[in-house]
């Protein structure tokens, strides 16, 4: 029948646990040895795929990219290449656990089906999956660029670039706002945004009315300012505020 | 009654061989939860593969204390349980503290968790601190399981806030204890959003596994101990009140009849959770020791009316039906561990003892009582008391107030002074805490063990 002390227990505890979780997190690394490793494990099978000797079709087999690392996990992709052209795209890493399963699970098919429409890695990302998207994209290009590389020099390599000068549209990351989510996709060509547009707005009751009236003159905006630095349209403050949010990811990402 | 082994060696090892303690497991349990814990953090380890930046941490370290969580919520039901290991062994009021311990912890987890967890996914959302608010609520709302998690949190947190000492000292029991068991449906309802959000169990299945083994396990030990076993046992025996009697002003002895009651298990030391079925005590059960060893057709408890419920007890009516649960307590013959044993009694605290009076095997000489009361009429079961230290041998003290009120001296002095050889003694003790701990100090002054003070204490 010891003593209790109630309050040293309660210290204690809070101090051991604090300083154990503390102590667990530091001594994890900040990059993913795992994941570099995945990557270079998978490089051999591709040069081993790959068509030098000459008996098959240049272009032929499957490519595995880098994996690319996002902030929710590693996104690595493979493709299935059949003359020169992608026949299946496919995710062998994405983000995994809580929020990210349920994205993984709705952005990963439409990026795959995106891939093999676009022949490229110039694909829109998918509206809520922005940091997965764009993983998605950097193994893409990645793996497009193993593909051409191992086919040869049969092939042109020219559009390498991923477009870099060509028009290409960005979507921005969503935006909440207190009456919905904002979204804008903009149209840049070289450097120039040719166009700006809201695929998501608020909706519903009075943001309906709002809504027509302000996403048109903040486009317009977007379009003139050529950055996300716009006056807010009067009685839309909030639908402006998510508006520049996401009108500025999407430059972000264009700019990058 | 007990006959008197008299001398030879062969009947003094027959007294020994019964006297050989059996260890309370305590000890490999604790290893075995800390055991627990490490492999709950290895599989957050293991599936961790780098932390890039604070968000990360800040959301990993909201996974940890989540996986802590829910493996202590878990150990938290199992402590109430009423697995006759834990009750009888370990001790049904050690288990009870932790049980309260860990429920305390496990509510600090809880919270750190959501926090932790909400923070992370803001600012990963690239949102910052205060948008943790809206980031709960719109993670309640899309993410699968987490309405169901959410009402469970509330539930606990309600729990939680009730059980707070200030708060449940103005409560009534039955009111306190019916919402705690809503414990049971807070966890059923956090436990989904584990398996379907939990990062863990999402990339590993065998880390799944694991987890409905676990909660499998907990509940299948609830709804055989605390369901099953009772209604059998009641089933078995149906007991009724046979009598109430009054023993001193404001302690009662209810007699209880039934089939078969020597075939429970019960000993002497034991207690039982009674309900009695009667208007105002039909839906709590209240734990009280048997008084007597019990006997083929009768037990006995002996209560001091102190609360509602205690009161009640007086105005029983012979022929009501009781419901009882048990046997449960640790301090029985188990705990024995020497052939010479001192009993000490503190007010009610009589009960177990005068059982363990009456039924601890012995020469004369080896059982001593020592009973506290605050005056000569106080003291309870008396006459019983002198019969049995008569027939058996043993001996008998009391101590109490002197007419001027002034304290009795139970001081390591005085315990030597009238037992030269109380180191050599197993000392068995009841009574409130107050006393319990200032005898508790005189004996180990007194040269008694810590390992040989056996004690139960219900307060928190």
């Amino acid at each position: 029948m010891r003593k209790s002390h109630p309050i040293r227990r309660v210290v204690l505890a809070g101090a051991a646990t604090v300083s154990g979780i503390v102590l667990l997190l530091s001594l994890k690394p900040a990059t993913d040895p795992a994941s570099a490793q995945a990557a270079g494990g998978a490089a051999p099978p591709v040069a081993a795929q790959s068509p030098q000797g000459g008996a098959q079709a240049a272009g032929s087999g499957t490519v595995t990219g880098d994996a690319a690392r996002t902030q929710y996990g590693a996104v690595q992709v493979r493709l299935t290449v059949s003359n020169g052209r992608i026949t299946q795209a496919e995710a062998v890493q994405a983000p995994k656990g809580g929020q990210s399963d349920q994205i993984t699970a709705n952005a990963v098919p439409k990026l795959n089906q995106a891939a093999v429409a676009a022949q490229s890695a110039d694909i829109d990302a998918v509206s809520g999956a922005t940091y997965t998207s764009a993983g998605y994209k950097e193994s893409l290009q990645s793996a497009i660029d193993k593909a051409k590389a191992s086919a040869g020099s049969s092939q042109n390599s020219d559009s390498q670039g991923s477009g870099a000068t060509q028009t290409r549209t960005v979507t921005g990351s969503v935006a909440q706002t207190q009456y919905g989510p904002v979204q804008v996709r903009i149209t840049v060509n070289g450097d120039k945004i040719t166009k700006a547009e809201a695929v998501q707005t608020p909706s519903g009751g009075q943001s309906t009315n709002i809504t027509a009236n302000a996403v048109p003159k903040l486009n317009q905006a977007a379009v003139a300012a050529q950055s996300a630095d716009i006056d807010a349209v009067s009685g839309a403050t909030y639908t402006s505020a998510g508006y520049k949010e996401s009108l500025q990811s999407a430059l972000d990402q264009a700019g990058g | 009654m007990t006959t008197t082994l008299a001398g030879g060696r062969a009947a003094r090892r027959q007294t020994m061989r019964r006297i050989r303690p059996r260890r309370s497991p305590a000890v490999p349990l604790v290893i075995a939860l800390w055991a627990g814990a490490a492999a709950v953090l290895w599989l957050w380890w293991d599936n961790t593969p780098s932390l890039a930046d604070t968000a990360a941490k800040i959301l990993a370290a909201g996974r940890i204390t989540g996986l802590l969580a829910g493996y202590l919520m878990a150990l938290v039901v199992l402590q109430m349980a009423r697995v006759p290991a834990l009750e009888r062994r370990v001790g049904s009021d050690r288990v009870a503290r932790w049980h309260a311990m860990s429920g305390r912890y496990t509510v600090c987890l809880v919270i750190a968790h959501v926090f932790l967890t909400m923070w992370g996914y803001a600012l990963q959302a690239g949102k910052t601190l205060g948008d943790v608010v809206q980031q709960t609520v719109d993670s309640v709302n899309t993410l699968p399981d987490m309405g169901k998690a959410a009402i469970g949190t509330g539930l606990l947190f309600l729990i939680a806030f009730l059980s707070i000492g200030g708060v449940r000292r103005r409560l009534p029991y039955d009111t306190w204890y019916h919402v705690h068991l809503l414990t049971y449906a807070a966890v059923y309802l956090t436990f989904w959003h584990q398996i379907t959000t939990g990062n863990e169990f999402a990339v590993e299945p065998a880390a799944k596994t694991f987890w409905y083994g676990l909660y499998g396990i907990v509940t299948a030990l609830v709804v055989w101990y605390r369901i099953l076993t009772p209604i059998r046992l009641n089933l078995r025996h149906r007991m009724y009140v046979e009598a109430v009697i009054e023993e001193t002003p404001g302690i009662v002895s209810v007699l209880i009849g039934g089939r078969k009651l020597h075939r429970m298990g019960a000993e002497a030391g034991h207690f039982f959770r009674w309900r009695f079925k009667a208007p105002g005590m039909r839906f709590s059960s209240h734990p009280y020791s048997l008084s007597a060893a019990p006997r083929p057709d009768m037990l006995r408890i002996t209560v001091k009316a102190i609360g509602d419920h205690t009161s009640r007890l007086r105005e029983l009516k012979p022929g009501t039906k009781v419901w009882a649960e048990g046997p449960y307590g640790a301090m029985t013959a188990q705990r024995r561990s020497r052939g010479k044993v001192l009993l000490v009694a503190g007010g009610v605290g009589i009960t177990p003892m005068r059982a363990l009076f009456e039924t601890l095997p012995g020469a004369a000489g080896d059982i001593t009582l020592l009973y506290r009361a605050n005056s000569t009429q106080d003291l309870a079961l008396w006459d019983e008391l002198a019969a049995i230290a008569d027939e058996r041998g043993a001996r008998l003290m009391y101590a109490v107030n002197s007419p001027d009120g002034e304290r009795p001296d139970i001081s390591a002095e005085r315990l030597r002074q009238k037992l030269p050889d109380i180191d050599k003694h197993d000392v068995f003790m009841c009574g409130p805490a107050g006393f319990a701990q200032s005898v508790y100090e005189a004996l180990r002054g007194a040269g008694v063990p810590a390992r040989r003070i056996h004690h139960e204490s219900f307060e928190m």
